[in-house]
Formats: C-alpha cells, sequence, structure tokens
C-alpha cells in the first residue's frame, strides 16, 4: 500500500475540519434547548485550579458542551441510538440516573430575560447590582445513594415515570410534615395535597404490577401524619376524570385542568364552593413538547405534541416574585415563555422560581394563605385567587434565608398568614434531595 | 485526557500529527512525542507528572548501572532495591489508605487516613518501568543510553494512562529508529475507529443501559434483572478496555510503534484458563513472567505460585476487598480446572464448558463490580435464585425486549465472526479493483468511516466517560 486509503483520508480531514470549525465558531452558546440545561462555560485560568486540575477537567467539559452543531448532533445520536439499538414495540423503558434531574428548575439565563422584559418594581434598587449569590438552596445533603435511577415508559404516545414506592422515603416526608405541624400547627391550620402522577392512570395493558400504587402510597402517607394536618384527597377526582386531559404527554406535570380538579378538591376539603371552569377565559398554547420527552426524545410523543390550555385569573392580583432582594411583578399566566420550547409550562406561575413570592387580590376577606409547592403547585396556585386576600408561595428550592425570614415559622408570624398549604407530587415526596431542601425550610434556626 | 473525547479527537490529535508529519527527523519527532505526553498527562494530572518523570529517571539509571556492573550479587542487589522502590511507590499511592483503614480496623487503633489520591496510570508505568530493569538485568535487552529515549518508553501517551503494559524489548527498535510507511498508518486509523468505536457506540450504551438493573433496589431484583444486568456490565468492561488497547495500539501504529495485540475473543474461551490467556493479555504475561515463573512456576511450589499471581493480580485492579476476592475466586477456579476439570476434558460436552464458562465469567463480574463483599453476595444469590423477590418483572421483559438488538449486536461484536467475514470479502474481493482502490479496501473503508461519523457523533451526547480501567 503505498497511499493513503479513503478512511485514513476522511479521518483525518473529519478531526480536522472539526478541529479548526471549533476555533472558528466563537458564537458559543450558553444553553442546551435541547437538553434543557446551562452548558459548562469556559473556566477561568487560575493557578489553584490549574493545580488541583480542575481546570483542564472544566474545560474539556466545556469543549465538548459547547461543540459545534451539538444540539443538532445531540438529535442524530438519539435516532441513531433508536434506529441502532433499540426495538419499535408498544412500550419501551428509558433509564435515567436522576441525580442530574431535571425536574422543573428554570435554567440560569431564566434571570437574564426577566431583567429584559420586566421593570423591577421597587426603583431604588438598579437592577445591576450583583445579586449575592449565596447558597440558592437551603441544603446540600449528599444524595442519596440507591434511588438513583428513574424509569420511564412510552405507551400510546405518552412518557410516563414509573412509581416506585420508597418506604423510607415517604416516612421522611411525613417526618417533615410532622416537624411543621410542631412548629406552627397550633397557630395555622396544615394541608397537605400530594399530586400523583400519570402513572396511577395510563393504561399499561399488559404491564399491570409494572408501577406501584400511589393511591396506598398516599395511604400510607397520611397514616403517618399527626392528627392536626389535614390530607387533601386529590386521588379521587382525578381517578374520576382519568379519561380526561388530565395530564401532558410529554412533560411530567399534570395539565391546568388536572390542577384544577385537584383544588376541587381543596375547597371540598375546607367546606367551599369552587369556582367553576366555565368562568375562565382560557389561552392555548400549541406544539408543547416538554420535559419526559426532552428524557425520551421518542417519536410517537413528538408527532403528537401537547396543547396547554391556561385559565386566565379574572380576579384583579398583582403577583410580586422576588429575587433575593430584587422584587419584579410578573403575571400568573406569563405568555413570554409560549414561545419556548421545552419549557411552555413556565407559562404557570411565571415558572414559580422566585426566592418566594407574594400575590394580593382585590379580595378583602383578611384571608392569608401560604403554598409550599413544587412545580405541580404552579398550575394549581392560580385557581385560589378569588378565594384569599394575599397568597405567599414558597418553592423550598428556591427560598434563600439570607434574603428572607430564617425559617417558615417567623415568615409565617411576619406575614400574618393564617393557612398553609403543601402541594408537592409524588416523585418529589420520593425524592430525597427536594425533602431535604423542605425540612431545611423549617429547621433553620 | 482520553482517548474518547472530542478534545482529544479534534485538538491534541490532530495538532499532534501534523507536527510529528511535518518535522522530518527522528531526535525532533521523540522529542515532540515527549512533550506532546507530559501534556496530555498533565491535561488532568498535573502535580502527579512529578512521579511520573522521577520515574522514569529512577529505573533509567537503574537500567545503566545494572548493566554496567558485572558482579552477579552487586547486579542482583539493586535490582531488588529498585523492585522493592517502585513497588513502595506504587503502594504508596495506591494501597496506603486502603492498608492503615484495615489495620485501625483490625487493631481497634485510630491511624490518620491519608489520602493523597492515584496518579493516573501509576500501575501501568510502575509495571512498564519494573519489567525493563528486569529484562535489562537478565540481559534480554540492552539498557537504554538515552534518558530521553528511555522517559519516551514510559511516558508515550499511547499507553500510559491505561495500557497496554508494553514491554521495552519489544519497543526497543521503534523507540531507537520507527519506520513510518502508508500501510502502517492505514492500519493504525483502522485499528484506531474501531477501538472508539467498541467504547462509544457498545460500552457507553451498556453502561446506560446496565444501570436499569445495577442500580436497583436489590431486594426487588429478579433472577432474569440480575443475570441481565451482569451481563451487560460484562459487554461494558470488555469493549470498554479492549476499546482503549484497540485505540493505543493504532495510535502506535499511525506513529510507526508496533503493540502487541491485549485482548484475543477472551469471551469465546471455554475456561477460566483459557480466558486469561485472552483478556487483558499483557498483564496476565507479567505476572506469569515476572513472578510466577520466578516463584517456581509449575515446578515447585505450583499452587502456592498460583495463588500469589492471583492475589496480586486481584489487588493490582484496586485496593478494596472485592477485588482480592475476585481474585481468589479465579485461583480457585484455575487450580479446579488444572487438577480435575482440564483432565476431563474430552469427557465433558462442548456445550456444558460454554455454560460453565458463562457461569463462571458472570459471577466472577460481580466481585469485580461491587466495591461491597456483602452486596455482591447478595447479588450472586439473586442470580442463582435465593432470596429473589421474583424470576422475572414486567420492567426486565419490556427493557430486554426493546434492546435485545443491542445485546445480540454486542455479543456478535465480542466473537471473531465480523472478522471472518472480512477475511471472506477480502478474499473474494481482493483482485477487483475500482480506480486504484480494490473493492474489500473500499469496503473496510466505508464501514470504518460511517463508524467513525456515528462515534463522533454519539461522543456528543454523551458527557464525560472515563474509562473503567482508568482506574488502575
Amino acid at each position: 500500500m503505498k497511499r493513503l486509503q479513503l478512511d485514513a483520508i476522511a479521518f483525518l480531514f473529519i478531526i480536522a475540519v472539526l478541529g479548526v470549525a471549533n476555533i472558528i465558531n466563537v458564537n458559543k452558546p450558553m444553553v442546551s434547548e435541547m437538553e434543557n440545561r446551562a452548558l459548562k462555560q469556559k473556566p477561568e485560568l487560575k493557578m489553584a485550579t490549574v493545580l488541583d486540575g480542575s481546570y483542564f477537567s472544566d474545560y474539556t467539559e466545556y469543549y465538548s458542551d459547547t461543540f459545534i452543531l451539538r444540539d443538532r448532533l445531540l438529535k442524530i445520536s438519539n435516532n441513531i441510538q433508536q434506529v441502532l439499538f433499540i426495538k419499535e414495540s408498544d412500550v419501551k423503558i428509558i433509564v435515567s440516573d436522576k441525580s442530574k434531574e431535571y425536574i422543573n428548575v428554570p435554567k440560569a439565563t431564566d434571570d437574564k430575560n426577566e431583567d429584559n422584559k420586566e421593570n423591577p418594581s421597587d426603583e431604588t434598587i438598579p437592577t445591576g447590582t450583583s445579586i449575592p449569590s449565596s447558597t440558592p438552596t437551603p441544603t446540600n445533603n449528599p444524595y442519596n445513594e440507591g434511588d438513583g435511577v428513574g424509569y420511564w415508559v412510552v405507551v400510546d404516545g405518552k412518557a410516563v415515570e414509573l412509581f416506585k414506592f420508597n418506604k423510607d422515603n415517604f416516612d421522611f416526608y411525613a417526618q417533615v410534615l410532622n416537624k411543621y405541624n410542631q412548629k406552627i400547627g397550633g397557630k395555622v391550620p396544615i394541608y397537605s395535597l400530594i399530586a400523583p402522577t400519570n402513572s396511577e392512570f395510563v393504561q399499561l395493558r399488559n404491564y399491570k404490577g409494572i408501577t406501584d400504587s400511589q393511591n396506598n402510597a398516599i395511604a400510607y402517607l397520611n397514616s403517618k401524619f399527626s392528627e392536626e394536618i389535614t390530607a387533601v384527597n386529590a386521588y379521587d377526582v382525578l381517578n374520576e376524570h382519568k379519561d380526561e386531559y388530565i395530564y401532558f404527554r410529554s412533560d411530567h406535570h399534570w395539565t391546568a385542568l388536572g390542577a384544577y380538579y385537584a383544588y376541587t378538591a381543596f375547597m371540598e376539603t375546607k367546606g367551599e364552593e369552587p369556582i367553576t371552569l366555565d368562568q375562565y377565559e382560557t389561552v392555548t398554547i400549541n406544539n408543547f413538547l416538554g420535559s419526559t420527552y426532552a428524557k425520551t426524545m421518542d417519536k410517537s410523543i413528538e408527532k403528537n405534541p401537547d396543547i396547554i390550555y391556561a385559565y386566565l385569573p379574572f380576579v384583579n392580583y398583582k403577583y410580586e416574585k422576588y429575587r433575593y432582594y430584587q422584587c419584579f411583578d410578573a403575571d400568573i399566566i406569563d405568555m413570554k415563555y409560549a414561545d419556548t420550547k421545552l419549557d411552555k409550562y413556565l407559562v404557570f406561575l411565571s415558572a414559580g422560581d422566585g426566592t418566594w413570592s407574594k400575590i394580593s387580590t382585590e379580595n378583602t376577606n383578611g384571608k392569608k394563605l401560604l403554598v409550599i409547592k413544587d412545580s405541580y403547585g404552579n398550575s394549581f396556585v392560580p385557581f385560589l385567587l378569588p378565594h384569599y386576600e394575599e397568597i405567599y408561595v414558597i418553592d423550598p428550592r428556591f427560598y434563600d434565608f439570607n434574603t428572607s425570614e430564617k425559617n417558615i415559622a417567623d415568615f409565617i408570624e411576619s406575614k400574618g398568614i393564617n393557612e398553609v398549604l403543601f402541594v408537592n407530587y409524588m416523585e418529589n415526596v420520593n425524592y430525597r434531595e427536594f425533602m431535604l431542601s423542605l425540612e431545611g425550610l423549617i429547621n433553620n434556626e | 485526557m482520553v482517548f474518547s473525547n472530542l478534545f482529544f479527537l479534534c485538538v491534541f490529535l490532530p495538532i499532534n500529527l501534523f507536527l510529528y508529519y511535518v518535522i522530518n527527523n527522528n531526535r525532533y519527532r521523540n522529542a515532540v512525542l515527549i512533550i506532546s505526553s507530559l501534556a496530555f498527562y498533565a491535561w488532568g494530572e498535573p502535580i502527579w507528572i512529578t512521579v511520573l518523570i522521577l520515574n522514569a529517571f529512577f529505573n533509567y539509571f537503574i537500567g545503566v548501572s545494572i548493566e554496567k556492573r558485572r558482579d552477579k550479587c552487586k547486579r542482583k542487589g539493586i535490582l531488588v532495591l529498585a523492585i522493592i522502590a517502585n513497588v513502595f511507590v506504587l503502594g504508596f499511592f495506591k494501597y496506603f489508605a486502603f492498608f492503615t483503614e484495615n489495620l485501625n480496623t483490625l487493631l481497634d487503633i485510630n491511624l490518620p487516613i491519608i489520602n493523597i489520591g492515584l496518579p493516573i496510570g501509576i500501575s501501568f508505568y510502575t509495571f512498564k518501568s519494573i519489567s525493563y530493569i528486569v529484562d535489562v538485568y537478565r540481559g534480554e535487552v540492552a539498557a537504554q543510553k538515552s534518558p530521553f529515549k528511555f522517559l519516551l518508553y514510559v511516558s508515550l501517551f499511547h499507553h500510559l494512562v491505561a495500557g497496554p503494559i508494553v514491554r521495552y524489548k519489544d519497543v526497543e527498535q521503534d523507540i531507537n529508529k520507527r519506520a513510518l510507511s502508508f500501510e502502517s498508518f492505514n492500519n493504525g486509523v483502522s485499528c484506531f475507529i474501531i477501538g472508539l468505536g467498541k467504547k462509544v457506540i457498545i460500552a457507553n450504551q451498556a453502561n446506560e443501559f446496565s444501570k436499569a438493573f445495577l442500580n436497583m433496589d436489590y431486594s426487588r431484583l429478579p433472577v432474569l434483572g440480575a443475570w441481565a444486568g451482569i451481563l451487560l456490565f460484562a459487554i461494558e468492561i470488555y469493549f470498554d478496555f479492549s476499546g482503549y488497547s484497540d485505540m493505543a495500539i493504532g495510535l502506535g501504529k499511525m506513529y510507526g510503534f508496533n503493540y502487541k495485540e491485549n485482548f484475543n475473543y477472551p469471551y469465546i474461551a471455554k475456561s477460566a484458563t483459557e480466558f486469561w490467556r485472552r483478556w487483558h493479555i499483557s498483564l496476565t504475561s507479567f505476572f506469569k513472567d515476572y513472578v510466577y515463573i520466578p516463584l517456581g512456576g509449575n515446578r515447585k511450589f505450583h499452587v502456592r505460585n498460583i495463588l500469589v499471581v492471583w492475589l496480586l493480580t486481584g489487588l493490582w485492579h484496586g485496593a478494596s476487598w472485592n477485588f482480592v476476592v475476585w481474585g481468589v475466586y479465579f485461583f480457585i477456579l484455575l487450580v479446579i480446572e488444572k487438577f480435575v476439570l482440564l483432565k476431563i476434558e474430552k469427557k465433558i460436552p462442548k456445550i456444558i464448558w460454554q455454560l460453565y464458562f458463562v457461569v463462571v465469567i458472570l459471577v466472577g463480574w460481580v466481585f469485580f463490580y461491587h466495591t461491597s463483599i456483602s452486596k455482591a453476595f447478595q447479588f450472586v444469590s439473586i442470580m442463582f435464585g435465593i432470596n429473589a423477590s421474583s424470576w422475572s418483572s414486567p420492567e426486565v421483559r419490556i427493557f430486554l425486549n426493546s434492546y435485545m438488538i443491542f445485546i445480540v449486536i454486542a455479543l456478535i461484536g465480542c466473537t471473531p465472526v465480523i472478522k471472518t467475514i472480512f477475511g471472506r470479502i477480502k478474499g473474494s474481493m481482493q483482485k477487483k479493483q475500482i480506480g486504484s482502490y480494490s473493492v474489500d479496501q473500499l469496503i473496510k473503508s466505508t464501514v470504518n468511516i460511517a463508524i467513525l461519523i456515528v462515534s463522533i457523533i454519539m461522543l456528543v451526547g454523551q458527557s464525560y466517560n472515563p474509562f473503567l480501567y482508568f482506574k488502575f
């Protein structure tokens, strides 16, 4: 052989062209639309990071994260994987490491949108001030090994996360809520609403038993609560309406309709009359492919994207969302997220990711509610507006002890809150990390 | 740095190849190789580069001084001290924390546990250096006179961080003067691409898929799930490690070095004995030539010698008791095979042998995978239906149904079938030409290019994926 073979020529050509292309391409992306995450940024060259080697590993990660045409190649990569290795069948399982979770933590760049599109209501704080970067999440306990895998099944064009009952985690949730009860129970009523996920209601045909009963799990949880905590039974009403469009196919959340049924259960528990849906004006957002689509990249889901129906509040309100010390006015149904690709669910409560938030309504009934919620609460809270004068919203993942009261008991006291509601979905009860941050809210002294 | 990484592929390698080929002088080429190898190592382990360089100069000096001396006792004395020094350094980095930890538990004392971290590749380059000084002592190879050429041998990035354990005597000629040819370069590229594909297309997927079972709560793991999980791990570790070796060998050829094969289809073996003749050959032969035979081989203390080799093999893989158990497990198997099974080899039907091999290898990997021995035993008992929650489960059924194609493709990749097919193609197509290329070459090139493109695309989607054998 006195010449280079074609594969050797192609090899040299490809690595050289890709190498040069990546140097020339100075427009490095900050986020991956496909994966819904912030990409690694170019590390700073410092003596310390060079010596411990972290500079190099960060640089390598940055290089592949900002590789040319990365999002497009990612998509091709998924297609290749599905065509080569995965047999088409009526159901398929996707296994994923949950420690790299997407669970509805909006990405860092949202800050920017906010700065551009909204004016801080408090003019005395200029937008340019450096936001304290102190620990945004109250906990950094190590991730519990063993519950590191999640299973997603795709069936009939729907992605479903299989529910695996973990007794320890449920005990822990009850323990955390009982702790809340000890601290605040005598002063305000506490309600707990657990949102089941779609795995309970989807027809799994031959594969019954693949997912654990959420009804039993909720019953187990209720049996562990202190007497003073009132459990809201959202399960039965959702089960009654399970053939309606109460869950997204391509996202792990419930639809606003699902949230509405849960809201009626809450009202029933309190002995109040729920508002009927026909009083609301709706907006429609088409072509929603959400988190579980991103996770599974499944064609059958892609072919039939979701539609978001959002119900616009009819009472006058002011929604103040705090980001650390800054305060922004936001819309309850925030259409700026309607144009994103995977994040359309964030229209509800304008992402619901404030350090804490306050909704004041035109009502003057003196009722002040605190909702401690995960993202399932985002589509739930809007229905509460007609019933309260003030609604405070806290997501334990974003609360910051330095900006507001040190713990929830003080928070409740200082705001004059007279009712507390927990809205969390099944998988977060099953998820240590989330529960630890919930515990942190009340534990901090 | 690792080979299956976009930065290596698109930055390091093209620059390196360009400099290497643009310079037409062996001395400068060596300089390019040394500098880039040190950069390769420093990329991620900047401090430990000192250990690497000290190791190289120390052993260079030992080689020269052994050769200089005529007196047999002195030669032996130097050798023994040098081996002790090498092993001590390796032991210090690799086993010190493990040792103090166990000593603390054993004697109920509280020695501080110093965990300095393991310099990457130290297990590999220490063994390379030891093989060199022993070979010089035995007179099998002349000592290298140039410290830089010796540094080149120890630090060459092809086999620096994850093997193979290339012997100095095998590359002595290449280090002093190597021939570059298109043929060698072509073969090298082909080898490298196949290794890359093994790692990126098969091993990394197998790793993803195996999590479904191996990360499961074992109290709910069904029998079938346990077998599927460990089978996927067996696939992963073979494609991962042999892929790395292929890439190392391929890089060697691109630069004019010839390294021996490190794997020879280990999963088509029929016994544990045969498996170890085909798996990580450079390690097995190291222990054979430098431990087993000097101890007396099969002439005296045969069983003891086997035990020593397997304890060392186990420990070499990591400072953890599960690797010791794994080593002893193979010691027991090898002794049983040697003294019983292989003596009645012909009387045992082939199918029984194959079944036996699959079971013993997969059980072996269970101990390799689990750092916790109790978890490993729990896993093995599930495999054999003891304390298992069930035989199968809907998840496992769906899973196996979806991924069956992958498992079948991977298992075919473990056998020489594809190589045989290419052999046939070559036989029948060699004479046919399209332009100046022969048809068989064109077919091979097309397949390789496809593997390369698919690998690069899949690499983009995979975050940092170090090699399994990286930590040894």
